[in-house]
This record gives structure tokens, sequence and C-alpha cells, in this order.
């Protein structure tokens, strides 16, 4: 099955809107046979309650998820603005 | 005064229990590193109290000063007195239409910060006409628009930054989808930094933007969202 602009509006305003997820910087991909999600989120667990609440939403359709979780290592230099 | 103000920044940590003490040992460090951090706003994922008291412990007793201005996401539980003061309590100022001057080895440094509002770009933006709740939204950025320029203003310090979590400019927002960036952001704010003479502006709020632009003043634009910058913090010498 397809998911089709009312299902992807569906996908965006429910990452943003439930209240475990709260994610409005995940961006929906539709594709013929799947939807692919990506974005950057801050732990693992987010991303995984991510993909659980979209593959539970949506049953029939098949969740890509290409989420990634942000380091928090320190920087390697400083940018000079002077 | 000697060399250049150096000023760590970042954003969008949306820090909740499950993310406590991620940020900690990069910043284990700071104090030989920068002479200030900057918190661009969404620090917390609903703008709970409990939620800001895990910004409190990661962002707290640092060992320079630590300047934040608040995002919608921070606003979320209608509570950001609440989780302003919780901020406030663990020595983090908290910035909306006022300013914070510090003395650095290499000059003073001033501050102002607004969370900002959207709007859009010129030739794209929205216009205080029609319904009340239009004209309440764009009214919301003008305001917010007023107070950056009012605070930038007041400074009178070597070196001034402009701190928002909306963005000033289209030019960090590349990589957002082009319908989204009237919620991204106004122009008002640029214009307010253009105003006067500002070193840098930093500003979060757009996970999939880019990091650098430009003010059509020619102010350098940074945005320091977590998810862009992919690191604890940045730094910038500024002066």
């Amino acid at each position: 099955m397809q998911l089709d602009e009312y299902g992807e509006a569906r996908v965006q305003r429910l990452l943003a809107e439930h209240d475990g997820v709260a994610e409005q910087g995940i961006t929906v991909v539709r594709r013929a046979d799947a939807i692919v999600l990506c974005g950057v989120v801050e732990t693992p667990g987010r991303r995984d309650d991510i993909v659980r609440l979209v593959s539970t939403e949506f049953p029939e359709i098949q969740v890509v998820c290409d989420i990634h979780v942000a380091t928090a290592r320190p920087p390697v230099d400083a940018e000079d603005l002077s | 005064m000697t060399g250049q103000i150096r000023v760590a920044a970042v954003g969008d940590v949306h820090l909740d229990a499950d993310a406590l003490g991620r940020f900690r040992p990069a910043l284990a460090d700071l104090g030989e590193r920068a002479d200030v951090l900057l918190l661009a706003g969404d620090l917390t994922r609903h703008g709970t109290v409990a939620e800001a008291e895990c910004v409190a412990r990661e962002f707290g007793d640092l060992p320079v000063p630590v300047i934040a201005v608040l995002g919608n996401h921070d606003h979320h539980s209608d509570d950001a007195a609440q989780v302003t003061r919780v901020l406030q309590r663990a020595g983090i100022t908290v910035l909306e239409g006022d300013t914070v001057e510090i003395d650095t080895p290499a000059g003073r440094l001033g501050v102002a910060g607004v969370k900002g509002f959207g709007g859009g770009f010129a030739g794209r933006c929205a216009s205080a006409f029609g319904e009340p709740e239009m004209k309440a939204f764009v009214r919301t950025t003008c305001d917010s628009a007023d107070r950056l320029s009012a605070a930038l203003g007041k400074l009178t310090c070597d070196v001034r930054v402009a701190l928002t979590h909306y963005s000033p400019v289209s030019d960090t927002l590349a990589g957002e989808p082009p319908e989204i960036y009237p919620f991204l952001g106004s122009y008002l704010l640029a214009e307010a930094i253009d105003a006067h003479p500002t070193a840098l502006a930093v500003h979060g709020h757009a996970h999939a933007g880019t990091e650098r632009g430009r003010t059509p003043g020619g102010v350098p634009v940074r945005n320091v969202a977590h998810p862009v910058i992919r690191q604890a913090y940045s730094i910038f010498n500024v002066g």
C-alpha cells in the first residue's frame, strides 16, 4: 500500500503532536512501496519511538528509518569571524 | 584587551531525562575553550518544569556565563515563566527582549536575545492584514523584532551578538522545505540586527537547515541547532 498526501500530512502532524514524541524535525519521504523517515534526534530511544509510532499508526505500510542520532562531542576547532 | 572573544553556542538540545548527561562530558573543558556559552532555544521537548530541571543540571554550574533564549518547544506546556525560573536558579541568564554584558579578556561582550517568531522573508512574507489571527501572528513577530532592536541599541559594549531561536535569514534554512520557511523565521529579525553594529547572529530551530548565512547588511548568521552542527557546541571567535 502507498501512503497518499493526506497520509503524509498525518504522519508529520502525528510526530509533532504526539506527546511522547514531539518531533518537528523529521522529514517524511513517500516512496512507491514505503515511507522513509529522515532526520536527526537526540537519543536512540527517541528514534525507535518514532519508528514504532508510525509503524503502529500505518501497519500496512513499510517504514524505512533514516534517522540519525546527533553526537555530543566537543568541537575540533573554532570559526574565526573577525 | 587581547585576542578575540570566544563564543560557544548550541540550540535545540531538547533535553529530557533520557538525554540527561549527553552534553556534560564535552562541557568539561569549556572554560579553556570559550568565554561564554549561548543556548539558542528549544532546550526542552515539551517545556515542562521537569525537563527544565534537566537543562539546569546539564548546563548549570559551568565555568563560563551561560545565556539562553527559549524556543517554541519550551512554550508548549504554557509554563515558560516557570521554565525560565528553573534555568535562572541554575545561574543561566534567560533573555527575552533584554541584554547581558560580560567582561572577557578580549573585551566586553554584549548579548541581546529574543525567541523571535515566524512570518517569512522578503518577497514571500506574511502581512498584518485580514483576519485577527493573521494580524496577531505578524504582530507577534513585529513586537519581537522591535524588542530585539531596542535591546541591541541599549548595548554599549565592544562586541554585540544577537541570540534568537527563530532564524533572521533564509540562508540558514537551505535544506528545509521552502513551504515552511514562514514558520522558521522572519526577515524582521535581520532588519533589527542590521540596525546596529552586530558582530554575530546565532539561532536554532531549523533542524534540516545549514550552518552559515549572512544578513542583507553583512552580519554573519550561524544556525547552531544541534541536529545541524552535530557536535556539543560550536565556537565562534569574534571581535
